[in-house]
């Protein structure tokens, strides 16, 4: 019989790791923000997959998480912002497994799990920040500062996010890593 | 933490009109085709038949006019932001000086902000109405019919959708646990409340046994998998098979005409 391209065991849990997030998106709103959004912790359980399995898979499954929660709950804008926005931003934030493929001493390893997190989050930040851009360009006036508007839009949800999972993380590992 | 049982999935509403009943691929392909046409816009001509080709439609999804417009709630801030630096930064012929300060309100401005937060708005009730009217696993269905032919050159459509299929799936699952776990843990008195700080180290007593029983039910999922002969790759078949009925192709030659109207306008 030939061998999947993703293993069974993978698949089903990349599955599982994106329901999970969707979840998290719902019920975990730490912050209202004024303007519709939330700070939330949708994008832990994409970090533990990219911990788990390395930059390739932990992509796909933030990629896969950007198209569900398009699917679900869309924000269009412009369509080079629905790819950048979703699957482009949720993606990058796979990039956190590249720090963590080896296992190494407790302290070091918190460290690295830390970097990693900051990593992917600050590709994640630097996508939405593009669409911002590119959103902020077409419908604001010429001449304004739009980079300006769009990062400092998008900084105050991802670095909030990214301190809640930093915290966060270090504890989760700890018990899935067992499995 | 909000209250698990308020959680709705998405936004699709089931009813049974022509527009729900159209296939996923036409709605998908046209809605995105019409977004990017009304995005080229440069005048209000285009943007206006556009609007009133999707007040028809609404009333063809039976859906009521409240809950379709509705969906531009949200983006109120947006409105104002788009609609009110037009108005005071276009250069033009002032209408309303502002005062205590030297900027002025010009009817130029007042015409741009207003082309801008039309367009908007036009693009963002075309994308409510088309998750308003399919269903998420029907998206799914839809995405992955027009990924398919790119599985020749290696693209894993059809695993990807299984996935998505799989992960939309157990979200209510998912629900019932955690909701099961809150309970348990407010038994022993855990508190889900406090300040944001305080709210993140209070949720990991409910956080980790979450993550642990996911992991678990993705063991079991697996192995059922397995059980079944589960094949990455494989051609899968379908229990509801997308076929382009009549209604889709009426609907396509009306997008089209629709498109090659608003082009002609532009």
């Amino acid at each position: 019989m030939p061998q999947p391209a993703i293993p069974i065991r993978t698949t089903a849990e990349i599955s599982i790791g994106i329901s999970l997030a969707v979840f998290l998106g719902f019920v975990t709103k730490l912050v209202q923000l004024p303007y519709g959004g939330s700070i939330n912790l949708s994008i832990l359980p994409i970090l533990i997959l990219a911990m788990r399995h390395g930059v390739k898979l932990g992509t796909l499954a933030g990629g896969l998480y950007g198209t569900v929660a398009f699917i679900l709950n869309p924000y269009v804008f412009h369509p080079i912002q629905v790819i950048v926005d979703y699957p482009l931003a949720f993606g990058l934030l796979g990039f956190a497994g590249s720090v963590i493929e080896r296992p190494g001493k407790d302290r070091v390893l918190r460290i690295r799990i830390a970097c990693g997190i900051v990593l992917g989050n600050v590709l994640r930040l630097a996508a939405h920040f593009i669409s911002g851009w590119v959103f902020f360009a077409e419908y604001a006036p010429e001449g304004q500062p739009v980079w300006l508007y769009s990062l400092s839009y998008n900084a105050t949800y991802v670095i909030p996010e990214t301190i809640a999972c930093i915290l966060l993380v270090q504890f989760i590992m700890r018990f899935v890593q067992r499995k | 933490m909000a209250f698990l049982q308020d959680i709705t999935l998405g936004r699709y509403v089931a009813l049974n009109s022509p527009v729900h009943r159209l296939d996923p691929r036409t709605k998908l392909i046209a809605s995105l085709t019409l977004m990017i046409v009304a995005l080229s816009a440069r005048s209000f001509v285009p943007l206006l038949t556009f609007t009133v080709f999707q007040l028809v439609a609404i009333a063809l999804t039976r859906l009521s006019y409240r809950l379709v417009l509705g969906n531009l709630k949200p983006f109120i801030w947006l409105f104002t932001f788009t609609f009110g630096l037009h108005a005071l930064l276009t250069p033009g012929r002032a209408v309303f000086l502002l005062p205590l300060s030297e900027h002025a309100v010009t009817a130029e401005g007042l015409h741009l902000g207003a082309f801008f937060a039309v367009r908007l708005a036009a693009v963002i009730v075309a994308a409510s109405l088309l998750t308003l009217t399919t269903s998420p696993m029907q998206l799914t269905g839809g995405l992955e019919r027009l990924f398919r032919p790119l599985q020749r050159f290696g693209f894993p459509a059809g695993d990807l959708a299984m996935m998505i299929s799989i992960a939309l799936r157990f979200i209510p699952v998912l629900v019932d646990e955690a909701e099961r776990l809150r309970k348990a843990q407010l038994a022993r008195g855990a508190d889900f409340g406090g300040n944001p700080l305080r709210r993140i180290k209070n949720l990991i007593p409910l956080l980790a046994p979450l993550f642990i029983s996911a992991f678990d039910r993705a063991d079991r999922l697996a192995l059922a998998m397995e059980s079944r002969c589960y094949q990455g790759g494989a051609e899968r078949t379908h229990y509801h098979v997308l076929r382009l009925g009549r209604a889709d192709g009426l609907a396509a030659l009306t997008a089209l005409g629709l498109i090659g109207l608003m082009l002609y306008l532009r």
